[in-house]
């Protein structure tokens, strides 16, 4: 392995994507536009000239009965990689993911299972208006038998695209088409991020945060802004949101004892009230004061700029709590 | 299909939309390009014959969804293009107050329902317009626009079905813009992915009657459209047009890209043609064709026309100015309308 | 809805069927007939637990249609869904089990009637969602497209799947694609309660399949013989890369949607007449006639289906139920 080049997050998962087609012959691509037309966002480019038509499969509009395929592929020896060109359009999978995907392994005692991964791309940020926008993620990691990934850098990214594809579940990845450009060092060749394994992403001792997909950067961001204030944050990159590496994150909150949870989607009833519990639960005794947790604006999200950067979490706001939190305010 | 030949006043009717429609669409492409809003968008050049002749026919009282490709209809129905362009531009003085954007623009005092970006969402909502129609007894029609693509979507066809069974007054117009595209496996966007060989076997099994015209013969669609409408306000339940306009080539690249702004007097003085898009300008547009006949049928002079274009163009600037002006949404009423 | 013409397979349909494949044939079906009878008794004894869907009579088109196929050929099955698993060779036992929530089931016991799943058999499994095994058999026959060993797979639905916008995109997909596909339609009438005329809009079925290029017909669901004659021409077709087919088989279910139901919607003049056409009646008459099976070899048969049935029964009644433990087993794989 010759040490990491900079490549960019969408180059990342393009990486994994060669890397697990070469290595794989039963790994076939679904969906719109992605096979001559490498994709809306280019993130398919270069497939269908590598692998033609019968393994980079372009779809007709029908998510619902394409997926469906997929799934009756993915039960008798394919492995399909699925894209559903944007999150919000999970919405219309949703019957052949919830009903079936999830189901048939334990439906059937083991007798079938379904190795695919659905590949979406959520991401506040281009203006596309409230039904081009959302990140439904919460909703996918409330159906047992599914998997689910969030990774939030081109090296998580590549080597969490090809753990999905190896692993014989159903995994659903969420990737931020903001994120598309961000480049940053990652492995060549094969690479696998385990799934269901968190990273610390900054060491610190005040405060930990836990953030998911773009919201890692945030948190980021906002531990510079905490550091002039000589608070040091530790931030915690779940990477993989079912299975949840509790154990990571209750190990970082009781070094800290203090605790923020942030992510992209809606607040409400979303991924942030399960985490917060869930670490609640596991290390109270060590909790100077409640987890905070900060979520995506609970509106549709609007197309204006101005309007749309408000429903996101930013840096300031975050720091701002974190700071509350570590001076005994909240 | 034979065809009465259309009036004075209804062809420059018609003629009056498309111009609205092109000079605003083009208007859009050049905010666009100055950087006066982000997202992606979507064009109608190339079809405004058949949104313009439809909507001539159509009644005050008509319901109509579009989709993610709405200018057209919108501008085409006389809906204020100050407001139209300020939605694109995310103000607040836009049709949505600036939450929809491109993508979903609507004005329900004209009669629109909402604008889903959901292909396929479009036939759900004209379908269920119809039933509301029907069961009021309102003697209105709905009518639903959408392109081939949203054929694909399992939940047009189940619209179809319930609509047939119930006999509701709906009209889909089903623009097929296709014919040209460079589609799929040319690399180029979109075209359908069918295997019917022609899309209205599909409404057909469903025992909806059906109509197909040329996209860019505005009398040929306005006939149509206006047998549509007596068909099903007289009870005998919906009807599938398919409009074909050759695809306009700005549009096939992922972001549109105009290459020549419309020269009317490129109609009757094809010197006046150039340009990477000269080809499909010669034979597949509308708007100059329209003029072509207007001139042709005596309806109006060519000075007359130029006169109509300037005055278009005028009322297109100006709404890019209004939009322009236009302020933001104002930050604290984000939450608004979240419930009604 | 009208029972379609005395096609009697006593007519002269020169098949190549010898008396093996004749009695095998029959023999499938009386199984499916006894199992359900059986099944029905024991749903309405308090022994199964849930809501059971019979399909008593509609047994000729699982067995047309299966009867051709082989272990390594795909079906996906519906509610309906016990005579496509035992047509395709499931286990009676395992299959009795499962309905009774054991654990010697093909699910443990967790999926009962509605997910049986059969692996060794080519089984994707029966399904709770109308219209849900469709794209699942698409899906097989794409890998079975990319095997290139000339497999193909099969989903059987009922009419009121008709109107699943589902049944269209997969079918587009089918047919661009050109997999081996078959779409077997059981238009046995009724959706749910519903007759099919009250929401099926069209001239008729097989138009939605026509709309798509896909060879479509209407075949005599009554009749295995005329089942097993459509289904080898899609069958052939599909095995040799000409793509997809559709077929509507006529057919009648005797008992309601779900066992319970007082089908208070049926016309009773028209249920006796579609009884006049059994299946297995037509089925036994036409061996007889045509010299193919005597009145005892018969009989043997249906005795030997009742023991089978009857031991499974009784295996089942005494197997055990799953444990806490198995409650989260195979939730991954």
């Amino acid at each position: 392995m010759t040490s990491p080049r900079n490549v960019t997050y969408r180059a990342a998962v393009l990486e994994a994507l060669f890397g697990e087609m070469r290595r794989d012959n039963s790994v076939i691509l679904m969906g719109e536009d992605i096979g001559a037309a490498g994709g809306v966002f280019k993130q398919t480019e270069g497939l269908f000239d590598a692998f033609g038509a019968e393994r980079v499969i372009d779809t007709p509009i029908s998510e619902a009965g394409a997926f469906g395929i997929a799934v009756g592929a993915a039960m008798t020896g394919q492995r399909p990689v699925f894209e559903v060109m944007f999150g919000d359009f999970i919405t219309l999978i949703m019957d052949q993911l919830v009903n079936q995907a999830a189901k048939i392994n334990y439906m059937s005692a083991g007798q079938f299972n379904v190795p695919l991964v659905v590949r979406t791309a959520v991401g506040v940020g281009s203006n596309l208006g409230p039904q081009h926008s959302q990140s439904l993620h919460a909703w996918i990691t409330h159906v047992p038998g599914l998997k689910v990934v969030m990774p939030s850098t081109p090296t998580d990214a590549k080597g969490l695209m090809a753990a999905a594809i190896r692993d014989n579940n159903p995994v659903v990845f969420f990737e931020d088409r903001m994120l598309y450009n961000r480049r940053d060092p990652v492995p060549d060749g094969d690479y696998v991020v385990p799934i269901g394994s968190a990273e610390v992403k900054r060491v610190g001792g005040d405060v930990t945060i836990i953030a998911t997909g773009r919201m890692v950067h945030t948190a980021l961001a906002a531990a510079e802004l905490l550091a002039q204030q000589e608070i040091s944050a530790e931030v915690v990159d779940p990477r993989s949101l079912v299975p949840l590496d509790v154990k990571s994150l209750v190990e970082s909150v009781k070094k800290t004892s203090r605790a923020v949870v942030v992510d992209g989607g809606y607040r409400q009833y979303g991924i942030t009230g399960e985490i917060a519990t869930s670490v609640t639960e596991h290390a109270f005794d060590w909790l100077d004061a409640p987890v905070i947790r900060i979520g995506g604006a609970d509106v549709p999200i609007p197309f204006s700029k101005t309007l749309e950067l408000l429903t996101l979490p930013n840096a300031e706001r975050l720091a701002h709590e974190a700071a509350a939190l570590v001076r005994g305010q909240r | 299909m034979t065809t009465t030949p259309l009036d004075r006043r209804t062809s420059l009717s018609i003629f009056e939309r498309m111009l609205m429609i092109r000079h605003f669409e083009e208007a859009v492409i050049q905010l666009y390009k100055q950087g006066r809003f982000v997202s992606h968008y979507h064009i109608y050049i190339g079809q405004e014959a058949t949104g313009s002749a439809v909507l001539e026919a159509l009644g005050e009282k008509d319901l109509i969804c579009t989709t993610h490709r709405n200018h057209g209809h919108i501008i085409g129905r006389g809906c204020d293009p100050n407001r139209a362009m300020a939605e694109i531009l995310g103000r607040a003085t836009g049709f949505n107050g600036g939450r929809g954007g491109t993508l979903h623009i609507s004005d329900p005092s004209r009669g629109f329902l909402s604008t889903s970006a959901v292909v396929g969402g479009c036939g759900g909502l004209a379908t269920g317009a119809a039933f509301g129609l029907k069961v009021k007894r309102e003697p209105h029609v709905a009518v639903g626009f959408f392109g081939d693509g949203s054929l694909e979507e399992g939940l047009v066809i189940e619209s179809f079905n319930i609509a047939a069974l119930w006999k509701l007054p709906v009209v889909y117009v089903c623009e097929n813009n296709s014919a040209g595209a460079a589609g799929p496996q040319q690399g180029g966007y979109p075209t359908a992915i069918t295997a019917t060989d022609s899309f209205t076997r599909l409404p057909a099994a469903y025992g909806i009657h059906c109509l197909k015209v040329d996209g860019i013969d505005i009398s040929a669609v306005h006939a149509a459209a206006s047998e549509a409408v007596q068909r099903c306000q007289s009870g005998n339940g919906p009807v599938f047009i398919e409009a074909f306009t050759t695809r306009w080539p700005g549009s096939s690249p992922l972001w549109p890209e105009l290459a020549t702004v419309t020269d009317l007097e490129a109609a009757w003085d094809s010197t006046r043609i150039g340009g990477p898009h000269a080809n499909w300008s010669r034979h597949h547009d509308p708007l100059l064709r329209a003029a072509r006949e207007l001139v042709a049928a005596g309806f109006a002079t060519r000075d007359e026309l130029m006169v109509r274009d300037k005055d278009a163009r005028g009322r297109i600037a100006a709404a890019a100015k209004f939009a322009v002006d236009s302020p933001t949404p104002v930050p604290s009423t984000v939450g608004d309308h979240v419930f009604a | 809805m009208t029972a379609p013409s005395q096609k009697a397979s006593t007519s002269s349909v020169q098949l190549n069927l010898t008396a093996t494949e004749g009695l095998r044939l029959l023999r499938s079906m009386q199984l499916i007939r006894t199992f359900e009878d059986e099944v029905r008794t024991l749903y309405s004894g308090g022994i199964i637990p849930g809501l059971v869907h019979l399909c008593t009579g509609q047994e000729a088109v699982a067995v047309g249609v299966c009867s051709l196929l082989n272990s390594r050929d795909m079906i996906a099955s519906n509610h309906r869904g016990h005579g496509h698993c035992l047509a395709k060779g499931a286990d009676v036992n395992r299959m009795m089990a499962e309905v009774m929530g054991r654990r010697t089931g093909y699910g443990m016991g967790r999926g009962g009637t509605l997910h049986i799943f059969d692996a060794a058999n080519g089984n994707l499994g029966t399904n709770g969602i109308v219209g849900g095994g469709i794209p699942l058999a698409a899906g097989a026959a794409l890998s079975a497209k990319r095997r290139g060993r000339g497999e193909v797979a099969a989903c059987f639905f009922g009419d009121g799947a008709l109107n699943q916008g589902l049944l269209s995109e997969v079918m587009n997909m089918a047919a661009i694609w050109r997999l081996p596909a078959l779409f077997v339609c059981e238009n046995n009438g009724f959706g749910e309660f519903t007759a099919i005329g009250d929401v099926t809009a069209g001239p008729d079925p097989i138009a939605r399949g026509l709309a798509f290029g896909i060879p479509s017909e209407t075949v005599d669901g009554m009749d295995v013989l005329a089942v097993r004659t459509a289904a080898q021409r899609a069958i052939d077709r599909a095995r040799s890369g000409r793509g997809p087919s559709f077929l509507v088989c006529m057919t009648y279910r005797y008992g309601g949607h779900h066992v319970g139901d007082k089908q208070d919607y049926k016309d009773s003049a028209e249920a006796k007449a579609w009884r006049l056409k059994d299946p297995i009646e037509r089925l036994d008459r036409w061996l007889k006639e045509t010299d193919l099976a005597t009145a005892e070899a018969i009989d043997a048969l249906k005795n030997g289906v009742e023991d089978e049935v009857r031991a499974a029964i009784g295996l089942a009644k005494t197997a055990p139920f799953p444990n806490a433990s198995d409650l989260g087993a195979h939730l991954y794989d």
